[in-house]
């Protein structure tokens, strides 16, 4: 018995080790975040803001605590929420390139945004700047993606079979994207640019006060998907295989749903569609890991995929430059070759 | 001799099995099953393709309700058992070949602990200790680490039924089992279900094509034929005539003394053979494979074919050819019928 228990300790401790590394670069790369931006601010004066101690400018601190920090800590959130929402997807689906939005909830909060944008955007006016039309998109994305989930957990409750929910899925994304479409061919030039940008994914827009309504939700998804745990290992053999062990499928599908809409569906209301994240970082997380355990996997890609997406953030500024680019550019071009990589590497990643 | 009916672990009565249909009537695949399994029997389901084998198992481990009659898992309605219940009564291993990547045999079979431990899947001592018993089981100690992708389909499916065992049922059901394995890895797999279901006094389901394997392991058949359900040891069924009707084909008919299916032959020609020893039988085997009929030396025939290993001669008359190679014996013997059917 004690030899057994040695063993099982040595093989765990891989899975261990790895988390503890990613757990040490998040920290660093935060700090890093903070550090890059078209005003150049020392590390002693950003820990004195964050800090207050010492004397440093207002304008420093301004700039740190109102945009840098929530900034850095939404990518934080981002990361996380996509690539948890991600992993629960591919294995509920048991589908490598499944991904958070494959239920439709991103084409849900994108309907919601632009019936909000270029439906009454015309009678706004053409800048949508302020903080209550920003607080309007966020509830109008929220409300889009609600419904989805909604009709998701519906559609799953009638049906048995997870592929005809996975279609159903992708069609219902297909449907309402055309409705976007089609509202997008009948609105006027400003409207459908402030609609494209919001498509383009934005970390940097969201505040202090919508960081706390970000933050618990992220933080009840992540909670969620940390139960169902047991019931992922248990989906990894199929349903079939899950029922013959005790599982009852249709709460632990809820438990996954209800999970990822709320991570997917908040961090799309907030910072809009941000992709590759959440479907590159649980194929990182198993390589990394060599585990299929959802105990492990969980924090791994809430680790790693904080980590990606706070790289995103700091390439995003072009550091050394005035300019930025929009952040959806920069995950899909950091995410793209690291799943080529993966799928190059070791073949069997193509089956999960 | 009457079993008793608390024996019956498995016991199916005037069951039928089928698919419910958009009309919320069933369709009814088989109808009429009346079978049941004891206590630490390995039972083997046969039946043709599309007879109704998976549908059947799948009624059984509760995937989907049965179309009507009586089924009943230790003395209780299988449909009255909750799910859980039922997982910790019978486990399932299906005929899919799980490929997860990255994960180790010890985990997957780990799985089988579900019904088992608390909300977050922990493994007590206990559940250590049933997890490893179950892996030395199926003969795979020392596996432990390995990754299941990195398996061959014989060593996976051995880690698909240490799972089972890890479940700690009674009743372990298994559709098809042996599908995808060669010939060797059939033999052990199933062996080792015949091993369990005796030593470890489990009930054990499973369906397969692979009738010389059940016949020589299973300790009862459930015989799927066209009009009814037949049950029985494999050699009551092969005595009673049962086997004969698993194939409607006028080409196959079962060997009752080899134990085995056959292709019908036309026999052409009538043979005496002489010799003695494993190359006579097998010298045997190939005339049967070519046509060749082997009559007692008292009857006539056309030849006699004499096995001399390495040596074979075959006299017609006057006339006796050598042959060092049964390949050129039955080249000689077909040209010999293609000759005659001109």
């Amino acid at each position: 018995m004690a030899e057994n228990g040695l063993k099982i300790a040595h093989q765990n401790t891989r899975g261990y080790r790895v988390l503890l590394v990613f757990a040490l670069l998040v920290p660093l790369f935060f700090l890093l975040d903070l550090l890059v931006g078209s005003f150049y601010i020392s590390v002693p004066e950003i820990l004195k803001a964050i800090f207050r101690t010492g004397n440093v400018s207002d304008q420093v601190v301004l700039i740190i605590n109102q945009f840098r920090i929530p900034k850095a800590i939404t990518a934080v959130l981002a990361g996380a929420a996509l690539s948890v929402a991600g992993l629960q997807m591919q294995t509920v689906f048991r589908n490598p390139l499944a991904g958070p939005y494959i239920l439709g909830v991103s084409s849900g909060a994108s309907l919601g945004v632009a019936l909000l944008v270029l439906g009454t955007g015309g009678l706004l006016g053409g800048s949508i700047v302020s903080a209550v039309s920003s607080w309007g998109i966020v509830a109008a994305a929220w409300l889009g993606s609600g419904l989805i989930l909604l009709l998701i957990i519906i559609i799953s409750a009638r049906i048995k079979d997870i592929m005809t929910i996975l279609i159903l899925g992708i069609l219902i994304s297909s449907a309402i994207s055309s409705v976007v479409n089609i509202l997008q061919y009948f609105s006027n030039e400003a409207m459908l640019k402030s609609f494209v940008v919001w498509t383009m994914g934005s970390l940097g827009s969201v505040t202090n006060v919508q960081l706390s309504v970000l933050f618990p939700s992220v933080f009840v998804g992540i909670v969620i998907a940390f139960l169902s745990s047991k019931f992922l290992d248990a989906f990894l053999l199929g349903e079939n295989y899950a029922r013959s062990m005790g599982m009852n499928i249709l709460f632990a599908r809820m438990m996954v749903f209800l999970s990822t809409a709320i991570l997917a569906g908040s961090i799309t209301a907030f910072c809009g569609p941000i992709g590759f994240i959440g479907i590159a970082v649980p194929h990182i997380a198993r390589m990394t890991l060599q585990t299929a355990k959802h105990s492990l996997l969980v924090p791994g890609t809430i680790l790693i995929g904080a980590l990606m997406m706070l790289i995103s953030d700091i390439i995003s500024q072009l550091p050394g430059s005035e300019a930025t680019l929009p952040v959806n550019s920069v995950t899909a071009l950091l995410g793209i070759p690291i799943v080529i990589w993966i799928i190059v590497r070791n073949k069997n990643t193509a089956r999960l | 001799m009457n079993e008793d009916l608390q024996d019956k672990i498995i016991s199916l009565s005037n069951g039928s099995v089928g698919y419910k249909e958009k009309s919320r009537a069933h369709k009814i695949i088989k109808s009429e099953i009346s079978v049941y399994a004891l206590k630490g029997e390995l039972v083997a389901v046969i039946g043709e393709n599309g007879i109704g084998k998976s549908t059947l198992l799948r009624t059984i481990a509760g995937f989907q309700p049965a179309a009507g009659g009586d089924f009943r898992i230790c003395g209780k309605q299988i449909s009255s058992y909750r799910e859980k219940e039922l997982a910790v009564l019978m486990s399932f291993v299906s005929t899919e070949i799980i490929r997860v990547s990255n994960l180790s045999v010890f985990d997957l079979v780990s799985l089988g602990r579900y019904p088992y431990t608390n909300w977050f899947g922990k493994l007590l001592a206990e559940d250590h200790y049933l997890i490893e018993e179950a892996i030395s089981a199926v003969g795979l100690q020392g596996y432990e680490y390995r990754m299941v992708n990195h398996l061959s389909d014989g060593e996976r499916q051995k880690v698909m039924i240490a799972r089972s065992l890890a479940q700690n049922t009674e009743i372990i059901v298994l559709d098809e089992p042996t599908a995808f394995l060669d010939l060797s890895n059939k033999y052990e797999i199933v062996h080792i279900l015949h091993r369990l279901a005796h030593e470890k006094d489990k009930t054990i389901l499973f369906s397969t094509h692979d009738l010389t394997t059940a016949i020589a392991e299973a300790d009862r058949l459930w015989l799927m034929l066209e009009n009814s359900v037949e049950q029985g040891a494999p050699e009551d069924l092969i005595l009673n005539g049962n086997f004969d009707n698993i194939f409607h084909s006028n080409h196959l008919y079962f060997d009752r003394e080899k134990g085995d299916f056959r292709v019908r032959k036309e026999t052409k020609k009538a043979a005496h053979v002489t010799g003695e020893g494993v190359a006579l039988d097998w010298t045997i085997k190939a005339l049967a494979r070519n046509g060749f009929e082997i009559v007692a030396l008292t009857d006539p025939a056309d030849m006699t074919i004499g096995v001399n290993y390495p040596e074979w001669s075959v006299i017609q008359g006057s006339q006796q050819i050598q042959f060092n190679s049964l390949v050129l014996l039955c080249r000689y013997l077909n040209s010999l019928n293609s000759k005659g059917a001109h």
